[in-house]
Protein backbone atom coordinates (compact mmCIF):
# COMPACT_ATOMS: atom_id res chain seq x y z
CA UNK A 1 0.00 0.00 0.00
CA UNK A 2 0.82 3.26 -0.79
CA UNK A 3 1.54 5.99 2.30
CA UNK A 4 -0.49 8.93 1.00
CA UNK A 5 0.35 11.77 2.67
CA UNK A 6 -2.86 14.04 2.88
CA UNK A 7 -1.69 17.37 5.28
CA UNK A 8 -3.22 20.04 5.41
CA UNK A 9 -0.29 22.24 5.06
CA UNK A 10 1.21 20.39 2.19
CA UNK A 11 4.49 19.03 3.64
CA UNK A 12 5.35 15.44 4.93
CA UNK A 13 6.32 15.55 8.52
CA UNK A 14 6.47 11.82 8.59
CA UNK A 15 9.10 11.52 5.90
CA UNK A 16 11.63 12.68 8.24
CA UNK A 17 13.42 10.60 10.52
CA UNK A 18 13.17 10.60 14.35
CA UNK A 19 16.24 12.81 15.58
CA UNK A 20 15.00 15.76 13.14
CA UNK A 21 11.92 16.46 13.94
CA UNK A 22 11.24 20.37 14.06
CA UNK A 23 8.16 20.86 16.34
CA UNK A 24 6.51 24.22 16.35
CA UNK A 25 6.57 27.12 18.79
CA UNK A 26 4.13 26.37 21.85
CA UNK A 27 1.71 28.84 19.86
CA UNK A 28 1.89 27.02 16.58
CA UNK A 29 1.29 23.68 18.61
CA UNK A 30 -1.72 24.80 20.26
CA UNK A 31 -3.20 26.44 17.17
CA UNK A 32 -2.57 22.94 15.13
CA UNK A 33 -4.47 21.47 17.88
CA UNK A 34 -7.34 23.95 17.90
CA UNK A 35 -7.76 23.13 13.97
CA UNK A 36 -7.42 19.09 14.43
CA UNK A 37 -9.86 19.27 17.41
CA UNK A 38 -12.68 21.30 14.98
CA UNK A 39 -12.52 20.37 11.40
CA UNK A 40 -13.08 16.99 10.52
CA UNK A 41 -10.29 15.53 8.29
CA UNK A 42 -11.92 14.94 4.53
CA UNK A 43 -9.88 12.19 3.79
CA UNK A 44 -8.55 9.49 5.23
CA UNK A 45 -5.84 10.17 7.42
CA UNK A 46 -1.98 9.48 7.30
CA UNK A 47 -1.89 8.32 11.19
CA UNK A 48 -4.88 6.26 13.13
CA UNK A 49 -3.83 6.58 17.32
CA UNK A 50 -6.01 3.84 19.29
CA UNK A 51 -5.87 3.69 22.68
CA UNK A 52 -8.13 0.77 24.25
CA UNK A 53 -10.03 1.82 27.64
CA UNK A 54 -11.60 -0.19 30.82
CA UNK A 55 -12.80 2.05 33.36
CA UNK A 56 -10.42 4.78 32.68
CA UNK A 57 -12.46 7.97 33.66
CA UNK A 58 -9.49 8.94 36.09
CA UNK A 59 -6.80 8.62 33.44
CA UNK A 60 -8.25 8.71 30.10
CA UNK A 61 -8.29 12.97 29.46
CA UNK A 62 -4.71 13.87 30.64
CA UNK A 63 -3.40 10.82 28.33
CA UNK A 64 -5.92 12.47 25.67
CA UNK A 65 -4.68 15.80 26.05
CA UNK A 66 -1.06 14.22 25.88
CA UNK A 67 -1.77 12.76 23.04
CA UNK A 68 -3.50 15.31 20.88
CA UNK A 69 -1.31 18.03 21.57
CA UNK A 70 2.06 16.14 20.72
CA UNK A 71 0.79 14.29 17.80
CA UNK A 72 -1.36 17.20 15.98
CA UNK A 73 2.59 19.02 16.38
CA UNK A 74 3.54 16.57 13.75
CA UNK A 75 1.00 15.47 11.46
CA UNK A 76 -2.23 17.33 10.74
CA UNK A 77 -3.69 14.21 9.29
CA UNK A 78 -4.49 11.79 11.81
CA UNK A 79 -7.52 10.29 14.20
CA UNK A 80 -7.70 9.18 17.66
CA UNK A 81 -10.00 6.22 18.40
CA UNK A 82 -10.35 5.55 21.96
CA UNK A 83 -11.87 1.43 22.20
CA UNK A 84 -13.59 1.39 25.22
CA UNK A 85 -14.13 -2.02 26.53
CA UNK A 86 -17.81 -2.08 28.35
CA UNK A 87 -16.90 0.21 30.51
CA UNK A 88 -18.90 1.05 33.36
CA UNK A 89 -17.42 3.97 35.10
CA UNK A 90 -18.56 6.55 32.64
CA UNK A 91 -15.55 6.61 30.30
CA UNK A 92 -17.59 6.62 26.88
CA UNK A 93 -19.65 9.57 28.34
CA UNK A 94 -16.52 11.57 29.40
CA UNK A 95 -14.75 10.82 26.20
CA UNK A 96 -17.36 12.29 24.00
CA UNK A 97 -18.23 14.85 25.26
CA UNK A 98 -14.87 16.70 24.74
CA UNK A 99 -16.25 16.71 21.03
CA UNK A 100 -13.30 16.51 19.60
CA UNK A 101 -14.24 15.76 16.10
CA UNK A 102 -11.67 13.31 14.97
CA UNK A 103 -12.26 11.72 17.60
CA UNK A 104 -14.04 8.21 17.17
CA UNK A 105 -15.30 6.36 20.14
CA UNK A 106 -15.29 2.43 19.11
CA UNK A 107 -17.42 0.87 22.22
CA UNK A 108 -18.99 -2.41 22.69
CA UNK A 109 -21.53 -3.33 25.50
CA UNK A 110 -19.41 -5.65 27.50
CA UNK A 111 -15.76 -6.13 28.92
CA UNK A 112 -13.80 -8.47 26.59
CA UNK A 113 -10.19 -7.62 27.34
CA UNK A 114 -7.33 -5.49 26.27
CA UNK A 115 -6.63 -7.71 22.86
CA UNK A 116 -10.66 -7.48 21.84
CA UNK A 117 -10.33 -3.70 22.34
CA UNK A 118 -7.41 -3.29 20.27
CA UNK A 119 -8.97 -5.51 17.44
CA UNK A 120 -11.95 -3.63 17.57
CA UNK A 121 -10.14 -0.09 17.41
CA UNK A 122 -7.28 -0.95 14.72
CA UNK A 123 -10.60 -2.72 12.86
CA UNK A 124 -12.01 0.48 13.20
CA UNK A 125 -9.05 2.72 11.87
CA UNK A 126 -8.70 4.34 8.19
CA UNK A 127 -4.68 5.32 8.53
CA UNK A 128 -1.86 4.28 6.52
CA UNK A 129 0.10 3.79 9.69
CA UNK A 130 -1.91 2.38 13.05
CA UNK A 131 -0.06 3.17 16.54
CA UNK A 132 -2.13 1.22 19.58
CA UNK A 133 -0.92 2.71 22.81
CA UNK A 134 -1.81 2.22 27.10
CA UNK A 135 -4.63 4.60 28.18
CA UNK A 136 -2.03 4.98 31.24
CA UNK A 137 0.60 6.71 28.80
CA UNK A 138 3.46 4.38 30.25
CA UNK A 139 5.06 4.80 27.32
CA UNK A 140 4.87 8.35 26.83
CA UNK A 141 3.49 9.73 23.21
CA UNK A 142 6.85 11.23 22.58
CA UNK A 143 8.00 8.06 21.45
CA UNK A 144 6.00 8.10 18.37
CA UNK A 145 8.45 9.45 16.68
CA UNK A 146 11.01 6.16 17.53
CA UNK A 147 8.29 3.90 15.90
CA UNK A 148 7.05 5.45 12.96
CA UNK A 149 10.32 5.90 11.60
CA UNK A 150 11.37 2.36 10.34
CA UNK A 151 7.71 1.69 9.18
CA UNK A 152 7.12 4.66 7.62
CA UNK A 153 10.58 4.07 5.40
CA UNK A 154 9.73 0.33 4.83
CA UNK A 155 12.40 -1.07 6.77
CA UNK A 156 9.39 -2.68 8.59
CA UNK A 157 5.95 -3.55 8.76
CA UNK A 158 5.50 -3.87 12.44
CA UNK A 159 7.30 -0.94 15.19
CA UNK A 160 7.43 -2.83 18.61
CA UNK A 161 8.60 -0.72 21.78
CA UNK A 162 10.47 -2.30 23.96
CA UNK A 163 11.73 -2.11 27.49
CA UNK A 164 14.36 -4.87 26.80
CA UNK A 165 16.37 -3.54 23.61
CA UNK A 166 19.30 -1.62 24.47
CA UNK A 167 18.83 2.11 25.06
CA UNK A 168 15.29 1.43 26.57
CA UNK A 169 14.76 3.96 29.51
CA UNK A 170 12.44 2.17 32.26
CA UNK A 171 11.64 3.90 35.31
CA UNK A 172 9.81 2.90 38.23
CA UNK A 173 9.00 -0.85 37.38
CA UNK A 174 9.09 -3.19 40.13
CA UNK A 175 11.31 -6.10 40.99
CA UNK A 176 8.33 -8.41 41.06
CA UNK A 177 7.06 -6.98 37.58
CA UNK A 178 10.93 -7.89 36.18
CA UNK A 179 10.92 -11.13 37.25
CA UNK A 180 7.70 -12.00 36.14
CA UNK A 181 8.55 -10.39 32.77
CA UNK A 182 11.73 -12.35 32.54
CA UNK A 183 9.77 -15.91 33.46
CA UNK A 184 7.26 -15.02 30.45
CA UNK A 185 9.81 -13.78 27.80
CA UNK A 186 12.15 -16.79 28.25
CA UNK A 187 9.11 -19.30 28.27
CA UNK A 188 7.89 -17.57 24.80
CA UNK A 189 11.09 -18.06 23.38
CA UNK A 190 11.05 -22.02 24.40
CA UNK A 191 7.68 -22.25 23.24
CA UNK A 192 7.14 -19.96 20.36
CA UNK A 193 10.91 -19.41 19.20
CA UNK A 194 10.24 -15.50 19.24
CA UNK A 195 13.35 -13.73 20.55
CA UNK A 196 11.17 -10.13 21.18
CA UNK A 197 12.98 -9.09 24.56
CA UNK A 198 9.73 -7.51 25.21
CA UNK A 199 6.23 -9.02 23.62
CA UNK A 200 4.23 -7.24 25.81
CA UNK A 201 4.55 -3.34 25.96
CA UNK A 202 1.52 -1.62 24.95
CA UNK A 203 2.83 0.79 22.44
CA UNK A 204 3.39 -0.50 18.93
CA UNK A 205 2.61 0.65 15.32
CA UNK A 206 1.73 -1.31 11.92
CA UNK A 207 1.45 -0.47 8.51
CA UNK A 208 -1.86 -0.75 7.20
CA UNK A 209 -1.60 -3.28 5.76
CA UNK A 210 0.32 -5.43 7.86
CA UNK A 211 -3.15 -4.49 10.56
CA UNK A 212 -5.31 -5.82 7.97
CA UNK A 213 -3.96 -8.96 7.63
CA UNK A 214 -3.30 -9.84 11.56
CA UNK A 215 -6.30 -8.26 12.84
CA UNK A 216 -8.35 -10.23 10.57
CA UNK A 217 -7.06 -13.64 12.03
CA UNK A 218 -6.17 -12.74 15.56
CA UNK A 219 -8.38 -14.05 18.58
CA UNK A 220 -6.97 -13.93 21.80
CA UNK A 221 -9.44 -10.96 23.82
CA UNK A 222 -6.60 -11.15 26.45
CA UNK A 223 -3.75 -9.31 27.61
CA UNK A 224 -1.70 -12.11 25.48
CA UNK A 225 -2.85 -10.63 22.35
CA UNK A 226 0.73 -8.95 22.06
CA UNK A 227 2.06 -12.15 21.44
CA UNK A 228 -0.75 -13.39 19.42
CA UNK A 229 -0.16 -10.65 17.15
CA UNK A 230 4.30 -11.10 17.23
CA UNK A 231 3.62 -14.55 16.75
CA UNK A 232 1.22 -14.19 13.75
CA UNK A 233 3.30 -12.13 12.33
CA UNK A 234 6.36 -14.05 12.37
CA UNK A 235 4.95 -17.18 10.56
CA UNK A 236 3.23 -14.75 7.74
CA UNK A 237 6.51 -13.08 7.05
CA UNK A 238 5.82 -9.38 8.54
CA UNK A 239 9.00 -7.70 9.29
CA UNK A 240 9.16 -6.37 12.99
CA UNK A 241 11.20 -4.16 14.60
CA UNK A 242 12.12 -3.43 18.27
CA UNK A 243 12.34 -0.04 19.22
CA UNK A 244 13.67 0.67 22.44
CA UNK A 245 11.29 3.14 24.06
CA UNK A 246 10.85 5.46 27.49
CA UNK A 247 8.78 3.89 29.73
CA UNK A 248 7.08 4.78 33.20
CA UNK A 249 5.55 2.35 35.44
CA UNK A 250 2.32 3.87 35.55
CA UNK A 251 0.04 3.52 39.48
CA UNK A 252 -2.98 1.97 38.82
CA UNK A 253 -1.91 -0.26 37.08
CA UNK A 254 -4.36 -3.35 36.33
CA UNK A 255 -2.00 -5.85 35.78
CA UNK A 256 -2.49 -9.18 38.33
CA UNK A 257 0.94 -11.00 38.43
CA UNK A 258 -0.59 -14.04 39.51
CA UNK A 259 -3.66 -14.38 37.78
CA UNK A 260 -2.66 -12.64 34.50
CA UNK A 261 0.75 -15.23 34.60
CA UNK A 262 -1.80 -18.03 35.28
CA UNK A 263 -3.91 -16.40 32.06
CA UNK A 264 -1.06 -15.89 29.62
CA UNK A 265 -0.22 -19.68 30.23
CA UNK A 266 -3.31 -20.65 28.86
CA UNK A 267 -3.27 -18.32 26.13
CA UNK A 268 -0.20 -19.89 25.19
CA UNK A 269 -2.08 -23.33 24.93
CA UNK A 270 -4.41 -21.33 22.60
CA UNK A 271 -2.17 -19.93 20.08
CA UNK A 272 -0.97 -23.34 19.62
CA UNK A 273 -3.97 -24.51 19.28
CA UNK A 274 -5.10 -22.12 16.67
CA UNK A 275 -2.09 -22.77 15.31
CA UNK A 276 -2.69 -26.39 14.95
CA UNK A 277 -6.54 -26.02 13.62
CA UNK A 278 -5.10 -23.58 10.59
CA UNK A 279 -6.98 -20.72 12.11
CA UNK A 280 -3.53 -17.95 11.33
CA UNK A 281 -3.95 -18.63 7.43
CA UNK A 282 -3.07 -15.28 6.45
CA UNK A 283 -5.93 -13.86 4.59
CA UNK A 284 -3.37 -11.30 2.55
CA UNK A 285 -1.74 -14.29 1.34
CA UNK A 286 -4.90 -15.06 -0.25
CA UNK A 287 -5.95 -12.16 -1.21
CA UNK A 288 -2.65 -11.67 -3.40
CA UNK A 289 -2.73 -15.03 -5.08
CA UNK A 290 -6.38 -14.30 -6.64
CA UNK A 291 -5.43 -10.68 -7.14
CA UNK A 292 -2.39 -12.22 -9.38
CA UNK A 293 -4.83 -14.84 -11.01
CA UNK B 1 12.99 10.32 40.35
CA UNK B 2 11.93 12.08 36.89
CA UNK B 3 10.30 15.05 37.92
CA UNK B 4 12.96 18.10 39.06
CA UNK B 5 11.48 20.62 41.66
CA UNK B 6 13.19 23.97 42.60
CA UNK B 7 11.47 25.91 45.26
CA UNK B 8 12.07 29.40 46.07
CA UNK B 9 10.45 32.05 48.62
CA UNK B 10 10.44 35.53 47.64
CA UNK B 11 9.47 38.05 50.63
CA UNK B 12 5.36 37.19 51.06
CA UNK B 13 5.85 35.37 47.63
CA UNK B 14 7.28 32.01 46.46
CA UNK B 15 7.86 30.33 42.80
CA UNK B 16 8.30 26.69 42.18
CA UNK B 17 9.15 25.25 39.04
CA UNK B 18 8.94 21.96 37.46
CA UNK B 19 10.32 19.56 34.84
CA UNK B 20 9.76 16.75 33.75
CA UNK B 21 6.63 14.54 34.19
CA UNK B 22 4.34 15.34 37.00
CA UNK B 23 2.64 11.86 37.77
CA UNK B 24 1.27 10.25 40.81
CA UNK B 25 4.74 9.16 41.87
CA UNK B 26 5.97 12.37 41.83
CA UNK B 27 2.63 13.89 43.99
CA UNK B 28 4.01 13.58 47.35
CA UNK B 29 7.24 15.96 46.89
CA UNK B 30 5.41 18.29 44.99
CA UNK B 31 2.48 18.68 47.46
CA UNK B 32 5.39 18.54 50.03
CA UNK B 33 7.20 21.62 48.19
CA UNK B 34 4.00 23.76 48.18
CA UNK B 35 2.41 23.18 50.82
CA UNK B 36 5.71 23.99 53.20
CA UNK B 37 5.53 27.79 51.37
CA UNK B 38 1.61 28.03 52.32
CA UNK B 39 2.69 26.84 55.96
CA UNK B 40 6.03 29.43 55.61
CA UNK B 41 3.69 32.18 55.30
CA UNK B 42 3.73 32.43 51.41
CA UNK B 43 -0.04 33.29 50.11
CA UNK B 44 0.42 33.11 46.20
CA UNK B 45 2.93 30.53 44.72
CA UNK B 46 3.83 30.83 41.03
CA UNK B 47 4.04 27.26 39.70
CA UNK B 48 5.90 27.62 36.59
CA UNK B 49 4.93 24.16 34.29
CA UNK B 50 6.72 25.27 31.01
CA UNK B 51 8.73 22.16 30.91
CA UNK B 52 6.33 19.81 32.72
CA UNK B 53 5.52 17.71 29.45
CA UNK B 54 2.56 15.59 31.64
CA UNK B 55 0.48 15.91 33.72
CA UNK B 56 -1.82 13.21 35.35
CA UNK B 57 -5.05 13.08 37.55
CA UNK B 58 -2.79 12.88 40.54
CA UNK B 59 -1.24 15.89 39.62
CA UNK B 60 -4.02 17.72 38.58
CA UNK B 61 -5.50 16.79 42.17
CA UNK B 62 -2.43 18.26 43.95
CA UNK B 63 -2.79 21.46 42.31
CA UNK B 64 -5.95 21.58 43.02
CA UNK B 65 -5.61 21.11 46.11
CA UNK B 66 -3.02 23.29 47.22
CA UNK B 67 -4.97 26.07 44.91
CA UNK B 68 -8.18 25.59 47.07
CA UNK B 69 -5.66 25.94 50.48
CA UNK B 70 -4.07 28.89 49.06
CA UNK B 71 -7.53 30.40 48.57
CA UNK B 72 -8.62 29.89 51.65
CA UNK B 73 -6.05 31.86 53.42
CA UNK B 74 -6.42 34.80 50.81
CA UNK B 75 -3.88 34.27 48.52
CA UNK B 76 -3.70 31.72 45.26
CA UNK B 77 -1.91 28.97 42.94
CA UNK B 78 -0.86 30.81 39.47
CA UNK B 79 -0.20 28.53 36.83
CA UNK B 80 2.45 29.87 34.87
CA UNK B 81 3.73 29.03 31.07
CA UNK B 82 1.75 25.83 31.21
CA UNK B 83 3.63 23.68 28.20
CA UNK B 84 0.88 22.44 25.49
CA UNK B 85 0.40 19.55 26.50
CA UNK B 86 -0.19 21.12 30.15
CA UNK B 87 -2.47 23.79 28.61
CA UNK B 88 -4.95 21.34 26.53
CA UNK B 89 -4.79 18.95 29.55
CA UNK B 90 -6.30 21.68 31.65
CA UNK B 91 -8.63 22.13 28.90
CA UNK B 92 -10.08 18.71 28.21
CA UNK B 93 -10.60 18.55 32.15
CA UNK B 94 -11.72 22.03 32.40
CA UNK B 95 -9.44 23.16 34.97
CA UNK B 96 -8.47 26.23 32.55
CA UNK B 97 -11.30 27.63 34.27
CA UNK B 98 -10.48 26.75 37.89
CA UNK B 99 -7.14 28.00 37.81
CA UNK B 100 -5.68 31.59 37.43
CA UNK B 101 -3.08 31.18 33.92
CA UNK B 102 -0.30 33.67 33.89
CA UNK B 103 1.95 33.67 30.91
CA UNK B 104 5.02 35.64 32.88
CA UNK B 105 7.60 34.13 35.39
CA UNK B 106 6.41 33.02 38.54
CA UNK B 107 7.76 35.56 40.41
CA UNK B 108 6.55 38.29 38.11
CA UNK B 109 2.66 36.44 38.01
CA UNK B 110 2.88 36.69 42.19
CA UNK B 111 3.82 40.11 41.81
CA UNK B 112 6.94 39.79 42.54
Amino acid sequence: MSAAVNRLDGGDVLAETAPSFDLPSQLDQLERYRHWATTPLKVDPVLSVVIPAYNETQRILPTIGAVVSHVCSLEPSWELIISDDGSSDGTRRIVRELGLVNLKVVETPTNTGKGGAVRRGVQAARGEFILFADADQATPIEQLELLLGPVKTGEADIAVGSRRAGGADVRGRSLGRRILSDGLRRLVKLGFGLSHGDTQCGFKLFSRDAAERLFAVQRIDGFSFDLELLYIASRVGLRVVDVPVRWFDSPGSTVNGGRDTLLFLVDLGRIRLNEALGRYRDPGHGRRNQEGT
Amino acid sequence: MHLEIQSERNGSGGSVVLAGRFDAHEAEPVLTSLTALLADGVSTIGLDLSRVDFIDSTGLAVLTRVMKRARESGGDLVLVAPSTPVRVILELTALDKAFVVSEVGPDIAVGH
